[in-house]
């Protein structure tokens, strides 16, 4: 899943582009399965999926496997703490999710003098891409209820 | 298990740190970088080729889209264009028609009236034309109807807005005519078969042969002479029988006539010369 969620961000989704915005497709994978199957698993996926984005983008290796890792984990944390259940709850949870995800990566690659302000990325990259990805994730959270809905009514027959 | 948890998380965060560490460390290649390099490279080589593969794929992919969209615009305008050059065609021969008929009229010393053709009754019993001028134009029974090429008819029924033609190769239709070439007189027929027939007295069928042509005789007021009407393609030879025939080629095409000029004058010239062989 991480590596064709990897794979469908460095290929399919730049056509999805808007105004230079795409969404994080591997992040919002991540939150999901985080959120349905555990922080261990969450933490797998979002250390897998950010090694192979870190390997596809020729950046420092770690970076953005070490920020997933860390937001897989915390989002698997929230079904114990919080009701998380409900799409409403998933969507704003999502955006929360990817502007703390672009402050951790920030910090972290203040470690290697990384150049640019945090102002500028988050007006013009980590805002926008929170909110395209909580579109992006409304859309998957839909089309797995209606999957599940599906495969319950199937069930019944 | 919840040990087990934080420690994955730890592990993973060491991981990401250790990996950082050995990419940025003392300025040069370290022997972990390389190793991580040499592990790596592969990985990313390959998800580089895939990566580029599925770039490709989802391209053509895109492509394909596109030009089936074109596709589909160009097969649309193509279908416009074939009709729109249909109707040019059609306007065309059309024109072309209407010219002929338009100086045949200017050549004959009759006074005639242009007549579209809105009907056509095409079975063996009975063959005629429905064309668009009826009683309030002035058409009266027997008109003759022309045609560049030659005779087409009489007007058989006259109606309010239309006009019945019969044509010559209706059955019960009979033309008095004559051998343009040896002036032998007699009857064109129409035959049941779609075909004319001229019908002559014997003494008077020497030298009628194949290819004469044969045009109406201007006896009685009904047809003008000099019409054209069809040329011999036959000789029945009735041995001592008192009328022999001729099968006869109409010089009218009558499945294709469209139009047609109605002669409501008389004349007693001979309008042969007038008519143009092929239209």
């Amino acid at each position: 899943m991480a590596f064709g969620g990897s794979l469908a961000q460095s290929s399919v989704v730049p056509s999805w582009s808007i105004g230079g915005v795409t969404p994080d497709l591997p992040l919002i994978l991540t939150a999901l399965v985080a959120l349905r199957r555990g922080p261990e698993t969450g933490c797998l996926v979002g250390f897998a999926s950010g090694l192979f984005q870190d390997a596809a983008s020729g950046g420092l290796l770690g970076v953005q496997a070490l920020s997933r890792a860390l937001a897989g984990f915390a989002m698997g944390l929230l079904p114990g703490r919080l009701w998380v259940g409900h799409p409403l709850v998933q969507i704003p949870g999502l955006m929360l999710l990817t502007i703390a995800e672009g402050f951790v990566r920030f910090g972290l690659l203040q470690l290697f003098h990384y150049p640019a302000r945090l102002s500028e990325l988050f007006v013009h990259v980590i805002l926008p891409q929170s909110l395209y990805n909580g579109f992006v994730g409304a859309a998957c959270v839909l089309a797995f209820e209606a999957a599940q809905t599906l495969r319950r009514r199937q069930s019944w027959t | 298990m919840r040990f087990r948890r934080y420690a994955l998380l730890l592990g993973v965060l060491l991981t990401s740190l250790f990996l950082l560490t050995v990419q940025t460390r003392g300025g040069g290649p370290t022997r972990a970088a390389d190793l991580l390099a040499l592990a790596l490279n592969p990985v990313q080589s390959v998800l580089a080729k895939i990566h580029r593969g599925a770039l490709g794929t989802w391209h053509t992919f895109t492509d394909w889209r596109t030009i089936r969209g074109e596709n589909a615009v160009l097969r649309a305008d193509n279908e416009r264009l074939r009709i729109q050059s249909l109707q040019v065609h059609e306007t065309d021969q059309e024109n072309r028609r209407l010219r002929r008929l338009l100086a045949l009229r200017d050549r004959l010393p009759l006074t005639t009236l242009t007549g579209e053709i809105i009907g056509r009754e095409g079975g063996g019993w009975a063959r005629s034309l429905t064309i668009n001028r009826g009683r309030a134009d002035g058409i009266a029974l027997q008109m003759p109807a022309i045609v560049p090429e030659g005779l087409v008819g009489r007007v058989a029924q006259v109606r309010p807005g239309a006009s019945v033609v019969q044509l010559l190769n209706d059955p019960t239709s009979t033309v008095g005519a004559v051998v343009q070439r040896t002036r032998t007189a007699g009857l064109v027929e129409g035959e049941p078969s779609g075909g004319l027939r001229f019908k002559f007295m014997a003494r008077d069928g020497a030298g009628v042969t194949a290819g004469d042509l044969i045009v109406t005789s201007g006896v009685g007021t009904l047809f003008p002479k000099g019409i054209p009407v069809g040329r011999v393609t036959a000789i029945e030879d009735k041995g001592s029988a008192l009328f022999h025939f001729a099968v006869v080629a109409p010089a009218v095409d009558f499945a294709r006539v469209e139009e047609i000029l109605l002669l409501t004058g008389q004349s007693t010239q001979d309008v042969a010369g007038l008519f143009i062989p092929g239209g």
